[in-house]
């Protein structure tokens, strides 16, 4: 009896801190959400609204009719998409290679792939990059917006530093039943690794998602923009923004991403990765 | 047999001909609905010019727009038109990746540049010569809330014209409550080097040395003066009294933000505001009019400097495209676009019979607070220090101003060191600078 | 095959990271003893002109002991906030699945929207947080524009937007501790904080060590997006750091010989952290 009390407490408590933090952590996007619920000059009223006192919805019809966002939604689409899944494959390998095997070179190998992340990539790099993609005859297309980011020290790593917590014991059993380190892989590894897989998609997802800058130089048509370029789109340094508008732009390119965490986020929950093996 | 042929190959020429149309592309940094206008207007053209087709290109920020043109031009695959703004002036003429203006208006009897506004026009031509189309101008002015002004018992026909008068109505109208918090205050304006620039010129004194660097690149920035001292005190002064609240550097949605939430009772901005801050005023609740910039009431009279950007021709594409290229932008300058273009956005018309046209039909009766942000150009003095200083540093020249006056308004620096510290960065700059051309 | 199959494994990774990175990082390394014109019309070799400028101007050592402070101060929390979330979130209380979503929704809002909104609830006078604070304790704060309120409204921003990475790999490290070893523990009567401290915080060591360096890796080199959009690095250069000078000279100046000089100082100031940490960080963790 006391147990279950106790156990009703701290859920309790536990239930409190995360409404509060949760909150808290929200009040920008309530913001957001507010805003593009406005009309355009009653953001700036005041006292401050936190919540939509309008149903303004205009705001949503006029970000569509500002910018292409179906062609640019597509084209994020498909570079999100590209661009994770190749980043990912090329991980788990470049991480698998480093947590399970000895070989020549190993150190000095991973090395040479963790100081990638000490380039400012976004700032000094972007004109030789973009000369490369021109000799390339890149410029403009797909291939620009995916290949350079479909691998990363940060997939590799991570996957090296996750394979390393699963037993070694496994692999032992795994040569003894005669299977290769391919098929361990394969089916012993992968299928073990299933929530750091949906963390990593999910990461690898938004990041390309939200992938700005480098779009804007290298692509040469509207048609090619991403959404994230759509968005700025909205946004005037100078001018007069219409912030209902922005935002709404905002929530349209948040939408995908948040779509993408809640199909995911059972699946890096609700696996038990080693129910089967006790540590 | 043989007429077939003839006939054939006339027709497949006549086919190739009108399917060869020149294609030229326009990179612009104006977001929003203008996205919209500065495609239409280009359909307009290409209605009129079917043998032209223009690619309208949104690219980003002004900024990001001048970084992806670097990109392109060290790649060797130069875009046709680019909009460039004011201050980015210097550094094009110098990179020498530019067709002169005025080496296509020389060509060319169709255009009269003398339709264009003197008081633009003085922008941007350089040694004698127009480097880039001026396209959108704007400048700074005062929106001020009548409604408030009256509540707080000042003359709302009579904005403050003068710091002394400013000075006096800001405390007229700074309200505190018992813990000494601001609920209302005199006046803002962002944090931005540009409304210095406008003070220096409306005192009618220069900037950097060689006459604003227009008749020699500039090798001093030249700020140990009267005029720059005033304002900086101006500044100093009204924001130690609570008069004025500071945002952060270039935060204009800010400044806006604080005028038509009515925390603040005067509000300094660009001219391309006018209509945002029309409706949002009416939104809120409170009348609101414009007035001209306010100047120490002992200083010499200067003028107002243009902001805003310009379309340059960048070099390096085949001649053809290139006369494409000039129609394009001679048509983006005519009276007609021009209007539509002041309509949409607020920026003013840069011919003057755009103005005229404008009288007449009796938009500024319906409109006149549009009419105040040109009637202060109009009324500026025409001379080096109004037509505005150029130079090739002046992103950072402007960086090392508002760093320094945000460190004077956290108490780190008098106006004083500001100016002198601000003048010794700038000069170090340009010295650096001139290297490198 | 088991000696070959490692460096197959590496091949798709190695050869986007020398095309696509280290080709055009070693053109940024020729150019920091390079000081060029906007448009790249002259070229000045100018040796080690650009590293001295830096090394030896007061302001971009201050910038330098910002920038060890901001990092330093934003990885800790960052970890420390995610952990402990992490561990709430993994009760499965009722209703975890929206709190783990709202937690998460502002990793994906791009920096630019982020520091907008942060301004508005900002504002010194007209926003949320001013109305709230006048209102109840009765003062007003300029949080972006006044020392050193920036700095703790740019912290703020930044773990804002760091932990969810955190987070997420924090949620699914702990899914996978076992259960039983948690029940063996219970049974032997461990309290929460020991079973927190001593048992599920080693368990997760090897993510934690992941993360830190990530995320200081982040702190350091991707968060000039929230500074420019927050403080523009102010007031008076008060919350520059490293990264948002290299991108003021690189993307605003256009001035790659400099730019390319501070990247290459920064470089090599990671490279070294980054091998004390592997040397005395990778023996404390705890593997397998």
């Amino acid at each position: 009896m006391y147990m279950k009390t106790r156990k009703r407490i701290d859920t309790l408590f536990t239930e409190i801190a995360l409404i509060i933090i949760s909150l808290i952590v929200f009040a920008p996007l309530l913001l957001a959400i507010t805003i593009s619920f406005q009309t355009p000059d009653s953001v700036f009223s005041y006292p401050p609204k936190l919540l939509p006192s309008t149903f303004y919805y205009d705001n949503y019809i006029n970000a569509f009719k500002t910018i292409p966002f179906a062609r640019l939604l597509l084209n994020s689409a498909i570079i999100a998409v590209a661009i994770t899944f190749g980043k990912v494959i090329s991980g788990i390998l470049a991480g698998y290679a480093f947590a399970n095997f000895k070989f020549f070179g190993k150190r000095f190998t991973f090395s040479f792939l963790f100081a990638t992340l000490f380039l400012p990539a976004e700032t000094i790099m972007i004109v030789p990059l973009f000369l490369i993609m021109n000799q390339l005859g890149w410029v403009n297309t797909y291939w620009a917006m995916t290949i350079p980011f479909m691998a990363s020290a940060t997939n590799a790593f991570l996957f090296r530093q996750h394979f390393q917590t699963i037993p070694s014991e496994l692999e032992d059993a795994a040569k003894i039943d005669g299977a290769g380190p391919m098929k361990y892989f394969l089916k012993v590894l992968l299928p073990l690794s299933k929530s750091m897989i949906a963390g990593v998609v999910i990461i690898n997802f938004v990041y390309s998602w939200n992938m700005y800058l480098w779009p804007m130089i290298v692509s040469m048509e509207d048609k090619m923009k991403t959404v994230q370029v759509g968005v700025k789109m909205l946004i005037s340094g100078e001018g007069t923004n219409n912030w209902g508008v922005i935002m709404a732009g905002t929530l349209i390119a948040v939408l995908p991403t948040v779509i993408v965490f809640l199909s995911l986020q059972n699946l890096f929950v609700k696996s038990l990765v080693r129910s089967g093996v006790k540590g | 047999m043989k007429k077939f042929f003839v006939i054939l190959l006339i027709v497949s020429l006549l086919v190739t001909l009108g399917m060869a149309k020149t294609k030229i592309q326009f990179w612009h940094a104006m977001s929003g609905w203008r996205i919209e206008l500065l495609q239409n207007m280009a359909n307009d053209f290409m209605e009129l010019n079917p043998d032209i087709e223009v690619e309208v290109q949104y690219t980003g920020s002004y900024n990001e727009t001048l970084n992806k043109l670097i990109a392109a031009i060290k790649a060797g695959t130069p875009p046709h038109v680019v909009q460039v703004y004011e201050i980015g002036t210097q550094s094009i003429i110098d990179g020498g990746i530019a067709v002169p203006m005025q080496d296509m208006i020389d060509k060319d009897p169709s255009f009269d540049i003398a339709s264009l506004l003197p008081q633009v026009l003085n922008y941007y031509v350089v040694d004698g010569k127009l480097y880039s189309m001026p396209f959108n101008s704007s400048n700074a002015i005062m929106f001020y809330n009548k409604t408030m002004f009256e509540e707080a018992g000042l003359n709302p026909t009579k904005p403050p014209a003068t710091y002394e008068e400013l000075m006096e109505a800001c405390k007229v109208l700074t309200k505190k409550d018992a813990n000494g918090n601001i609920i209302q205050s005199g006046i803002t304006w962002n944090l931005h080097s540009w409304f210095f620039e406008q003070m220096l010129a409306l005192q009618d004194a220069p900037l950097v040395n060689n006459n604003n660097g227009r008749t020699a690149a500039p090798t001093k920035a030249v700020l140990n003066d009267d005029a720059a001292l005033k304002f900086v005190t101006l500044w100093k002064e009204l924001a130690d009294k609570d008069y004025m609240i500071n945002t952060k550097k270039a935060d204009w949605t800010g400044a806006r933000k604080l005028f038509l939430s009515q925390s603040v009772g005067m509000l300094i901005t660009s001219t391309s505001d006018v209509a945002a801050i029309m409706s949002g005023a009416l939104e809120n609740g409170f009348e609101v009019s414009a007035a001209f910039l306010p100047t120490p009431a002992d200083s010499p009279q200067g003028g107002v400097v243009i902001g805003g950007g310009s379309l340059w021709m960048i070099d390096g594409n085949p001649e053809d495209e290139l006369e494409a290229t000039w129609e394009f932008i001679k048509f983006m300058s005519e009276t007609e676009q021009q209007i539509t273009w002041h309509k949409g956005t607020g920026y003013f018309p840069v011919r003057k019979d755009a103005i005229t046209q404008l009288l007449n039909e009796g938009y500024y009766s319906e409109y006149p607070d549009h009419m105040v942000a040109i009637l202060q150009l109009l009324f500026s003095k025409q001379n080096y220090n109004t037509n505005g200083a150029i130079m090739g540093i002046f992103p950072e020249f402007r960086n090392t101003f508002e760093d320094n006056i945000e460190r004077m308004l956290n108490g780190q620096m008098t106006p004083e060191q500001v100016l002198e510290d601000t003048e010794e960065t700038a000069t170090e700059l340009l010295e650096e600078y001139n290297e490198l051309y | 095959m088991r000696k070959l199959l490692p460096y197959l494994l590496l091949i798709p990774t190695f050869f986007v990271i020398i095309a696509f990175i280290y080709v055009p990082a070693a053109n940024s390394f020729r150019m920091s003893f390079f000081r060029e014109n906007k448009f790249g019309t002259k070229t000045m070799y100018v040796g080690m002109d650009n590293f001295e400028k830096v090394l030896f101007d007061p302001e971009y050592l201050q910038i330098a002991g910002f920038t060890l402070l901001y990092v330093g101060l934003s990885v800790f929390l960052t970890i420390f906030l995610a952990f402990l979330l992490a561990l709430l979130l993994n009760k499965n209380v009722p209703g975890t699945y929206i709190y783990r979503a709202m937690i998460f929704i502002p990793y994906a809002v791009s920096p630019a929207i982020a520091g907008s909104l942060w301004t508005f609830l900002l504002d010194p006078v007209a926003g949320h947080v001013n109305y709230f604070f006048t209102n109840v304790f009765g003062t007003q704060i300029a949080w972006l524009t006044t020392r050193p309120y920036a700095f703790y409204a740019l912290l703020l921003a930044t773990i804002w937007k760091m932990i969810p990475f955190s987070l997420i790999f924090y949620i699914a490290g702990l899914q996978s501790i076992s259960n039983d070893l948690l029940e063996s523990a219970t049974l032997d009567g461990a309290k929460a904080f020991t079973k927190t401290w001593k048992i599920k915080f080693p368990l997760v060591s090897p993510i934690t060590f992941y993360l830190v360096i990530m995320n200081i890796i982040n702190a350091m080199f991707k968060s000039f997006a929230i500074i420019d959009v927050m403080t523009r690095g102010g007031p008076g250069g008060y919350t520059s750091t490293m990264m948002y000078k290299v991108y003021l000279d690189a993307f605003s100046y256009q001035k790659t010989g400099p730019a390319s000089a501070q990247s290459v100082v920064m470089f090599l100031i990671m490279a070294i952290v980054t091998v004390i940490y592997f040397v005395y960080g990778e023996r404390r963790v705890h593997y397998r």
